[in-house]
């Protein structure tokens, strides 16, 4: 799966989880950027994530996630594997 | 305790609840909901029900009691709660709920359960799915606490 399309999938899931159609995505969005997402929804948003891709993430990796780019490419590298 | 361990020690929890007159009165007086489908056997029949339709929340309060007491952990919190009625429940009717375990997430350190709710009473051993949904808990750490 192309980076643009693992975007694109996770932006959809961000839209039904926060239920906010109107959020676009970038690599640089991080939670400052978008006020449904606080501690709770970051929770729904992993555990959907993880069940949408069928990935894994450890705490450490959600520990480092700096920005959206950086959860898209930790969910690209899981995919290669 | 670990989400693992918490996954590992609670896989297929179940219980049986009654709903009794002092369950009724007591989320009666709690929701402040006196709406006559719930109070009134007249009415209640003039809509087509048997007897008073019990509370569809008084099932969710019964997944308050698996959470906060079934699971082998007082260190955890519901994050999320959902539930779809597909039948009434009625006074006196004993409720099997059951669970399994939908999705772990370590990452998030959460547990969703699958949850369904049947009705026992039904004669001649059958059950009747009255209800079902999921919850979704996570363990809290010390700081939490």
């Amino acid at each position: 799966m192309e980076k643009n399309e693992i975007l694109a999938k996770v932006q959809t899931i961000f839209r039904d989880v926060l239920d906010n159609e109107e959020i676009v995505l970038t690599d640089e969005t991080t939670a400052n950027d978008i006020e449904e997402w606080d501690s709770l929804s970051h929770i729904q948003l992993i555990v959907a994530i993880e069940k949408a891709f069928g990935v894994k993430f450890t705490s450490l990796e959600i520990k480092e996630l700096g920005d959206v780019g950086d959860m898209c490419q930790c969910i690209e590298r899981k995919l290669r594997k | 305790m670990t989400i693992q361990e918490l996954a590992k020690q609670s896989s297929g929890i179940s219980c049986q609840y009654t709903i009794t007159p002092e369950i009724y009165y007591s989320f009666q007086r709690v929701s402040n909901d006196f709406n006559p489908l719930h109070t009134d056997k007249y009415f209640a029949e003039s809509m087509g029900f048997p007897d008073r339709v019990m509370y569809g929340n008084i099932l969710n309060a019964f997944i308050s009691h698996f959470v906060g007491m079934l699971l082998p952990t007082r260190s955890v919190i519901i994050q999320t709660q959902e539930i779809d009625f597909h039948k009434p429940v009625f006074m006196n009717d004993l409720i099997t709920l059951d669970s399994s375990i939908d999705t772990i997430s370590e990452a998030a350190n959460a547990i969703i359960y699958k949850l369904k709710f049947y009705r026992e009473n039904m004669g001649g051993g059958k059950k009747q799915l009255v209800a079902k949904g999921h919850v979704q808990i996570g363990i809290l750490n010390d700081k939490q606490v």
